[in-house]
C-alpha cells in the first residue's frame, strides 16, 4: 500500500506522455546523516543531486522551445523512510527547488509494485542490488552513476550512457559466452535487460532529437566494455534503428573502465546485465 | 614494462581484472581468430586521430563550409564507403606487422603495440570509421569518440604512450599533460616505397629526445652551443618528450634479440640530427648510453639538410621539433611529425613566432 503525494510546488506532467522516472530518496538526499528526532532543517544533498539539476535544465529547455511539450521528465521520489521523515523530505525538496512531481512513500517490499503501477519508465538507484531486483521483476532500471568527486559532476547537461555489449552482440555471440562460463541465468538476465533498455532508449532518442548536435542539454553515449569494435558498431546501428543517435561512443575492449567513466561522468548508466557477473561490486 | 606506465593507485583492481577476463573470454570465443587487444598496462599504446588515420579532406571541407549537422549527415549517408588511407596509415600497418611477429615469438605476452582511435568526431561518424577499419583489416579495437569534446583527458585514461594528430593545438595540449605527441604532416605526392617488413622510426635529437641544448642554440647561436656541449660532454642531456617512446621501442627490439632475431628485427630506429659528430655528437651518444637506450643508426649532419637523407631511409615516421625540417622532409616525400616542445617551436627559420603548427589538409 503506498502513499502518493503530489508536490504542490511543481506543475504536474501528463504522466501518459512524460518520461516517468522514479528516483530513490537515498540518492537525492544523503541518508548517512544522523537523523535526530524532530529535526527540521533541510536534508543534505545526496549523490544524485546534480542529476536532479540536470533533469531540470532539460525540462526547462524543452518548455522554452515548446510551452505545450509533453515529452518531459516526470520525477517520482521513492522513499522507504519512516513516517516522521516524510514531511522533512517534502520540505527539503521545496527548499532546493527540485523538480519532483510526486512523492511515493511505501515499504521496501512494496516498492516494486509501486513502480509497476505508476507507469514508471525507469527506476534509478545508486544501489546496484536495487537495480538488479527491479530488472529481474521486469521493471526497467538503471544505475545512477556515483563519480569519485560528486561536486565535479555537471549540472548543465544530462548525460545518459548505454552499455552496448549485449545490445550489439548477436544471439550466436551470446551463446558463445556460455562456453566461457557465463550461466544460463546470467545470459537470460542479459536478454531481459536488453528489452527494458529499448523502451527507454526510444524515449531518449525522441527527446535528443528535439535539440541540435551542438549545445544540447541532453548528451547520450554508448560504451562497450569487453567486446570488439564490431559489437560497438552493431550497437550504434541498433540504437540508430531505435531512433537514438548517440553523441559519444567508447569501445574499451577490456581496458579498465573506471578511468574512462570518471571522465565521461554519466548521470545515468543503463547497464545490460553486467552487474549479474559474480562478485560484481558496483561501478564507482 | 611496468615502469613505462604509471599505475593509478585508486583503480579498483578486482573490477579491472573482471573486465579484462570478460574481454579475453569474448575474443577467445570469436570464430574469426581475431587477435585480442593487449592488456593496456603492458602495451605500447599509440593513439591516432581519425584525420591522421584516414584521409578526410573532402569531409573536412563539408564541415567547414556547411557546418556540423550537414557533415555528420554526409558521413552517415556514406557509412559503407571506406575512407582513403591517411598519413598515419603506413605507420599503423607497420605496427601491426611488428605485432604479428611478436605474437609468433611470444604468444602469451601483452607487450605489444596497441593502436587506439582517439577522435572528437561525433559517434555517428563512428560507423563509417569502423567500417573503414574493417575494410583495411586494421587491428584497432579500442576507440574514443567524444562527440565534440576534447579527447585529451582520455589519452591518460587509456594509458597512451604516443598521440598522433593533425591538429597542432591538441598535440600541444597533450604534451602539456605529459603525453608524448606529434602533429602529422602529409608528405608531398612523391613515390615512396616504405618497407612492409620493418618499422622504421626516425628521431631528431633536440627537443625530441633531449631538451636542453636547443635552447642555447636558439638564444645564443650555434658556436656557443658547441662550446657548451664540449664543456658538458659527460653530463647527460635532459629528457625530451619522446625519450620514453624510444625506450618502449628498445624494449620491444630486445624481445627479438632474445630470440636470436637481431638481423631480421622488424623495428629499426634512426637518430637524424643537425649536430656534428665531432663537436656535440659525443654528448648525445653518451646520454643515450647512460639511459640504457640503443639507437640503430645515428646520423650527424653537421647542419646539412635532412631531406635527402630521410628520402634514403624512408621511415614510417620522422619526428622533429622544427617546422623548417618538417617542410624539408615533406618536400621529398617523408612522413613527418612535428613535436611542439621547448623553445624550438616558437622559432621558424630563426624568426620568433607564436602559433602552433597545423596541417590544414
Amino acid at each position: 500500500m503506498d502513499s502518493m503525494v503530489r508536490n504542490p510546488d511543481v506543475k504536474q506532467r501528463d504522466a501518459a506522455q512524460a518520461v516517468v522516472v522514479a528516483v530513490s530518496s537515498d540518492a537525492i538526499f544523503d541518508p548517512e546523516v544522523e537523523q535526530v528526532h524532530g529535526a527540521t532543517e533541510p536534508l543534505r544533498k545526496g549523490d544524485a543531486f546534480s542529476f536532479m539539476k540536470a533533469i531540470q535544465v532539460v525540462n526547462e529547455r524543452l518548455l522554452t522551445m515548446n510551452s505545450d511539450e509533453t515529452l518531459l521528465f516526470d520525477v517520482i521520489l521513492l522513499s522507504n523512510d519512516s513516517e516522521e521523515k516524510h514531511s522533512r523530505i517534502i520540505a527539503s525538496a521545496k527548499h532546493y527547488g527540485l523538480d519532483i512531481g510526486r512523492f511515493c512513500f511505501c515499504n521496501k517490499e512494496d516498492s516494486i509494485e509501486s513502480l509497476q503501477s505508476n507507469n514508471v519508465k525507469l527506476f534509478l538507484s545508486t544501489d546496484t542490488n536495487d537495480v538488479c531486483k527491479a530488472l529481474q521483476k521486469g521493471v526497467p532500471a538503471a544505475l545512477l552513476y556515483r563519480p569519485t568527486d560528486p561536486h565535479h559532476q555537471t549540472e548543465d547537461q544530462l548525460k545518459v550512457v548505454f552499455s552496448g555489449d549485449v545490445i550489439g552482440s548477436s544471439e550466436e555471440m551470446l551463446h558463445g559466452l556460455r562456453e566461457q562460463g557465463f550461466t544460463e541465468t546470467q545470459l537470460q538476465g542479459f536478454k531481459t535487460a536488453k528489452g527494458s533498455v529499448k523502451e527507454f532508449a526510444v524515449l531518449m532518442g525522441e527527446m535528443r532529437r528535439r535539440f541540435g548536435l551542438e549545445g544540447s542539454p541532453l548528451c547520450t553515449g554508448l560504451m562497450t566494455v569487453w567486446s570488439s569494435r564490431n559489437v560497438c558498431a552493431s550497437a550504434l546501428k541498433t540504437l540508430r534503428g531505435w531512433g537514438l543517435l548517440v553523441d559519444e561512443a567508447f569501445c574499451l575492449a577490456g581496458a579498465p573502465r573506471s578511468p574512462i567513466l570518471n571522465l565521461v561522468q554519466p548521470h545515468i548508466l543503463c547497464l545490460d546485465g553486467l552487474y549479474h557477473m559474480e562478485g560484481f561490486t558496483g561501478m564507482s | 614494462m611496468a615502469e613505462i606506465k604509471t599505475t593509478d593507485p585508486t583503480a579498483t583492481e578486482a573490477g579491472e581484472e573482471k573486465d579484462w577476463t570478460a574481454a579475453k573470454a569474448f575474443f577467445d570465443s570469436l570464430k574469426t581468430n581475431k587477435p585480442r587487444p593487449p592488456k593496456p598496462q603492458y602495451a605500447v599504446t599509440i593513439a591516432v586521430s581519425s584525420r591522421s588515420l584516414f584521409n578526410m579532406v573532402a569531409e573536412g571541407k563539408i564541415y567547414k563550409e556547411d557546418g556540423v549537422e550537414k557533415y555528420v549527415t554526409y558521413q552517415q549517408e556514406h557509412d559503407n564507403e571506406p575512407l582513403m588511407p591517411g598519413v598515419a596509415f603506413p605507420l599503423v600497418k607497420a605496427l601491426m606487422n611488428v605485432n604479428a611477429r611478436l605474437r609468433r615469438l611470444y604468444p602469451d605476452s601483452d607487450e605489444l603495440f596497441d593502436v587506439i582511435l582517439m577522435t572528437n568526431n561525433h559517434a555517428q561518424v563512428g560507423v563509417r570509421l569502423i567500417n573503414s577499419i574493417n575494410h583495411y583489416d586494421l587491428t584497432i579495437e579500442r576507440f574514443c569518440m567524444t562527440g565534440g569534446e576534447s579527447p585529451i583527458g582520455y589519452l591518460k585514461a587509456y594509458m597512451t604512450n604516443l598521440y598522433l594528430s593533425k591538429d597542432g593545438e591538441k598535440v600541444i595540449e597533450a604534451i602539456e599533460e605529459g603525453i608524448a605527441a606529434a602533429t602529422m604532416f602529409a608528405s608531398e605526392d612523391v613515390e615512396n616505397q616504405l618497407s612492409d617488413t620493418q618499422l622504421k622510426v626516425a628521431f631528431d635529437g633536440d627537443a625530441v629526445l633531449f631538451s636542453e641544448s636547443e635552447i642555447i642554440v636558439k638564444q645564443h647561436g650555434l658556436d656557443t652551443s658547441f662550446e657548451h656541449e664540449k664543456e658538458f660532454e659527460n653530463k647527460p642531456l635532459a629528457q625530451g618528450p619522446l625519450k620514453c617512446f624510444l625506450e618502449a621501442l628498445g624494449m620491444l627490439q630486445r624481445k627479438f634479440y632474445a630470440k636470436n632475431e637481431r638481423m631480421t628485427c622488424p623495428i629499426r630506429t634512426y637518430l637524424v640530427t643537425s649536430r656534428s659528430a665531432a663537436s656535440s655528437g659525443v654528448r648525445v651518444l653518451k646520454t643515450l648510453r647512460s639511459w640504457g637506450l640503443e639507437i640503430d643508426e645515428a646520423l650527424f649532419l653537421a647542419g646539412a639538410p635532412k631531406g635527402p637523407l630521410l628520402q634514403k631511409i624512408q621511415p614510417h615516421i620522422f619526428f622533429d621539433d622544427q617546422m623548417f625540417h618538417i617542410e624539408g622532409a615533406k618536400e621529398l616525400g617523408t612522413i613527418a611529425a612535428h613535436v611542439p616542445y621547448g623553445i624550438g617551436q616558437k622559432y621558424n627559420k630563426g624568426i620568433f613566432i607564436e602559433q602552433p603548427a597545423k596541417d590544414m589538409m
